[in-house]
């Protein structure tokens, strides 16, 4: 193959004694991770500007007196990097030992958030909850939040800041950002407010991207007590037309939560208020399970599909008939999937004759 | 009858909004005309300057003297550092309890304490009655009598003034080199002298300045850093305050060599009459067009502005000051890149210490041979000491690098009080940890210093004599840090509070071997893992307090184990 003249040339560099090849860009933890080399990180989302404060991620590198953090250290040619040596490995778990003496509890419900296991997987991983370092706990939770969404449940908070960037870069809201300084930052809202009185949009990538439930999902929360595995299906989002990827969350054939997906190809992890918290309407009671029409008495009688399309056929034709194709007006739901609002066009369009037609979801 | 009309919040913006870094100066704006910053007048900001309200709320709770309450601004701060702790701060501090008075930490007066912040003014005292406003002192003559550099005429009458800079050559060498046209002779001249950055890293001038000159981007920044926060350290207050012209002409001479065409001086909070010192000399300079637009009439456009910080220790890390100064939140920068390619708006910058840009002018002056010669056993140059504590004589001593530090203590600044012993020296401050014992045999400069597993750093020494507890005092050196710290990275956040809570004995192990561990372990990840000089620094407080007074550290821990057990 020819290579393209204005691709980026390659080049190479020593991983865990091996030579490998990267491209000039690339930092060392990208490098690292596209070798499968499995090196911890608690304040690193890869759709965020590396952070660089965890610090767990360091990695030795020949001719540098300290270990450099491999997220925010760019791949040079020729570099020499150890990945997990005796000594690095130390300090990844004596800082483990130190995030997780800061914090009121480790095991979290998974229903709290995409990225809510990462803490206690961490800990686990080296064997780290050996309960050293005890002292002061950090971050006070907002209790008197009570959004229906988002549970502020601070104390487990270990000040790596992704709800902040994620709000600021991947959402442009700049809602939330941190308070004070040292053990005692804190994220706030402006002047320390309710969420719902700051510029969230209760968007909940802030919740998704918490390494340690200390944002979490309340919507799905109210699921936590029901037994029974959770199971993932991969689906679309049904409102809008962008087609985010989401992962519905199911406890037997109860809908318990929704879980953007990070590699849904129109949204790459990111979703809306209506997404991710909007999906009572599954479950709801008052939901029509059955075709309903107007009986003589003028109340709503349950009845079968062809009655009821029949019925409804007849009143589209009297209104046309009477008063001309252009009478008829259609708007398509935005909780309807995009299959069945081309329907609705082309029943609209072809059926009706008219381009009347709109989705409520165009505002 | 004179009526000061109140500016308006449109006055305040429009006075600021059009000048580089416009954050800072804007909020001391609004805190000084109402006495606090009320959320209305962070709307007001965040809207003229398009700040998000959330991330300006953010910034102002990061710095310890913006007030948020009414009637903040005027409440006093006393200092009660770790000098001023045992001067009298605390005392202090009680007897004012009841106008609000708050602790601020070290605020650079240990040769002279206690100051106490009030609203702009800067007073010193002990009572609440002596509180009297004075100028900081002049470094007193050189008790060695041996040549010095940047306090060679800072004692001269009126040297703060232009006309008194003058009077010995003041702005000769940047007339001449402006005249000369030839940045790159500066460069070498800086580069031959061996000057490294007096701020405490130590990295050397000459290959910043050329990093600089050499990178692309423009336009290019020289960023003066005054936030002399480290405690026990108080040098640059005295530079600025008495010999101001000779740090200017220092930037201005950095940014001839580098091709800078801005520049900038962030002075600490605490210096308010210095603040006033600098804007009148960058004015009296602008004046004389030896700053400005066509300085000279040559075609050398140089432009300085002064900003001032609001109290936060970490804004002395280059990458806080960096952020401070963009308006940003004042957390360190990931390094690298590095200021000299990616500094103030990410364009080449270079940040220098007030006393490397003082002796920058020396050297220019009067060359890189000079400069050199000045110092002892082989070492280039001089360092200012800020010397206080348990001493007869503190104040700024200029030392050439390499004097034992014996020689400073006893001969220069008459040894500790009758009948008391010298029980620990800080080093850099608070920033290396003690040194004691045999160890204070050292000569100051970085080679013999760090054998000892310090550092000399910005050149801040504190004299601790035998009447004090060394765990108190390792105690409150480590809350420094812990308060400071800024929440970027884990280890620093985390093992400063939790090596804090074990010096105070309020949390951690009761048995001596695993409160070593876990105060060793802590120690050596926050050195190893740390994102900047602070976290990897502060460990050293405890591993010197280990290493000098063991059974300081095992009696500590054995109390802490009584008072766990409710024994008396």
């Amino acid at each position: 193959m020819i290579a393209n003249p204005t691709d980026a040339k390659s080049e190479s560099l020593t991983l865990d004694g091996k030579e490998v090849s990267f491209t000039p860009g690339e930092t060392i933890y990208e490098v690292a991770t596209r070798h499968r080399k499995r090196i911890p990180t608690l304040c690193y989302d890869e759709r965020l500007e590396p952070f660089g404060g965890c610090r767990l991620c360091a990695v030795e590198v020949e001719g540098s007196r300290l270990p450099v953090a491999s997220c925010t250290t760019k791949a040079t040619p020729g570099m020499q990097i150890r990945t997990s040596t005796a000594s690095v490995e130390k300090h990844r778990r004596t800082l483990l030992e130190m995030v997780a003496s800061e914090n009121r509890e480790i095991d979290v419900d998974p229903l709290r958030g995409y990225a809510s296991q990462e803490l206690s997987t961490l800990l686990d991983r080296y064997d780290a909850r050996t309960g050293r370092f005890a002292g002061a706990q950090s971050g006070s939770s907002r209790p008197d939040d009570d959004n229906p969404f988002i549970l502020r449940d601070y104390d487990l908070c270990i000040s790596c800041y992704r709800c902040v960037r994620v709000c600021a870069e991947q959402e442009g809201d700049h809602a939330i950002s941190v308070m004070s300084r040292g053990f005692h930052t804190q994220i706030t809202t402006e002047f320390e407010g309710l969420l719902k009185h700051s510029a969230c949009t209760f968007c909940g990538q802030c919740v998704q991207t918490c390494p340690t439930g200390a944002l979490a999902d309340r919507k799905a929360m109210r699921f936590a007590h029901l037994s029974g595995e959770t199971k993932q299906t991969r689906t679309i989002c049904p409102y809008c037309g962008v087609g985010c990827s989401v992962d519905i969350l199911t406890k037997d054939s109860t809908m318990v939560g929704v879980l953007p997906a990070m590699d849904g190809p129109a949204n790459l992890g990111a979703l809306c208020v209506k997404g991710q918290f909007a999906w009572d309407f599954v479950q709801h009671p008052d939901r029509l399970a059955t075709p309903l029409v107007r009986g003589a008495d003028g109340e709503l009688q349950p009845t079968d599909w062809d009655t009821a399309l029949d019925r409804a056929a007849e009143g589209f034709r009297k209104v046309v008939d009477e008063h001309g194709r252009h009478s008829v007006y259609a708007v398509a739901s935005g909780r309807a999937p995009n299959e069945a609002g081309y329907l609705m066009q082309k029943f609209v369009r072809a059926g009706l004759g008219t381009n009347n037609v709109d989705n409520c979801s165009r505002a | 009858m004179t009526v000061t009309a109140i500016p308006t919040n449109h006055q305040l913006i429009e006075q600021c909004r059009t000048e580089p870094a416009p954050l800072l100066p804007l909020l001391h704006a609004f805190h000084e005309r109402d006495g606090h910053l009320s959320e209305e007048a962070l709307r007001e900001i965040a809207g003229a300057l398009k700040i998000p309200i959330a991330e300006l709320f953010g910034d102002v709770t990061f710095y310890h003297h913006f007030a948020r309450e009414p009637q903040g601004y005027g409440v006093p701060r006393v200092c009660t550092g770790p000098v001023c702790a045992h001067r009298g701060g605390l005392e202090l501090l009680e007897a004012l309890r009841e106008t609000g008075a708050r602790p601020m930490p070290c605020a650079g007066r240990c040769d002279e304490p206690v100051p106490v912040l009030r609203g702009g003014e800067l007073l010193v005292g002990t009572a609440p009655r002596s509180l009297v406003t004075k100028p900081s002192p002049i470094p007193a003559p050189n008790p060695g009598g041996i040549e010095e550099c940047v306090f060679a005429h800072i004692r001269e009458p009126g040297r703060a003034t232009l006309q008194g800079y003058r009077r010995t050559g003041g702005y000769e060498a940047l007339e001449r080199v402006v005249r000369s046209g030839a940045p790159a002779d500066v460069l070498a001249a800086i580069a031959d002298s061996k000057l490294a950055g007096r701020g405490g890293a130590g990295f050397p001038t000459g290959t910043k300045w050329t990093a600089v000159a050499d990178a692309p981007g423009t336009p290019k920044s020289i960023v003066c850093n005054a936030d002399e926060g480290e405690p026990g350290c108080f040098k640059d207050r005295a530079l600025l305050d008495h010999d101001p012209h000779a740090v200017i002409e220092g930037m201005a001479l950095a940014a001839y060599a580098t091709g800078a065409t801005r520049g900038f001086i962030y002075l600490r909070y605490e210096y308010p009459d210095t603040f006033g010192i600098l804007a009148q000399a960058i004015a009296d300079a602008e004046a004389a067009a030896l700053l400005g637009d066509n300085v000279l009439g040559t075609d050398f456009t140089f432009r300085l502005y002064l900003r001032r910080g609001a109290g936060a220790y970490i804004c002395g890390e280059e990458g806080s000051l960096l952020n401070s100064l963009e308006g940003k939140h004042p957390f360190p920068r990931n390094r690298p890149p590095f200021p000299v390619t990616h500094g103030y708006e990410n364009l080449p910058t270079v940040v220098n210490n007030v006393e490397t840009l003082a002796a920058a002018t020396a050297i220019v002056r009067r060359g890189a041979e000079w400069y050199r010669g000045l110092g002892m056993n082989g070492q280039a140059g001089t360092k200012v000491i800020s010397l206080s504590g348990d001493i007869r004589r503190p104040g700024n001593y200029e030392v050439p690098l390499g004097l034992p530090l014996e020689t400073l203590l006893h001969q220069w600044a008459g040894g500790p009080e009758v009948g008391r012993a010298i029980q620990a020296v800080t080093m850099a401050g608070l920033s290396g940890g003690f040194l004691a014992g045999k160890d204070l045999d050292v000569t100051l400069d970085e080679p013999s210093i760090r054998s000892k597993g310090s550092f000399l750093g910005a050149g801040g020494i504190m004299v601790f004599d035998d009447r004090h507890d060394m765990i108190a005092v390792a105690r409150d050196a480590m809350a420094f840090f812990a308060h400071e710290s800024c929440g970027k990275c884990f280890p620093c956040r985390i093992g400063t509070q939790r090596i804090t809570e074990r010096l105070a004995g309020e949390a951690g192990p009761t048995d001596l071997s695993a409160w070593i561990d876990e105060v060793a372990d802590l120690g050596q990840t926050m050195k190893a893992m740390s994102a900047c000089g602070l976290g990897l620094a502060a460990p050293l407080i405890t591993e010197s307090l280990l290493k000098y007074f063991p059974k300081d550290v095992a009696r500590h821990v054995e109390r802490t184990g009584h008072d766990a057990r409710g024994d008396r």
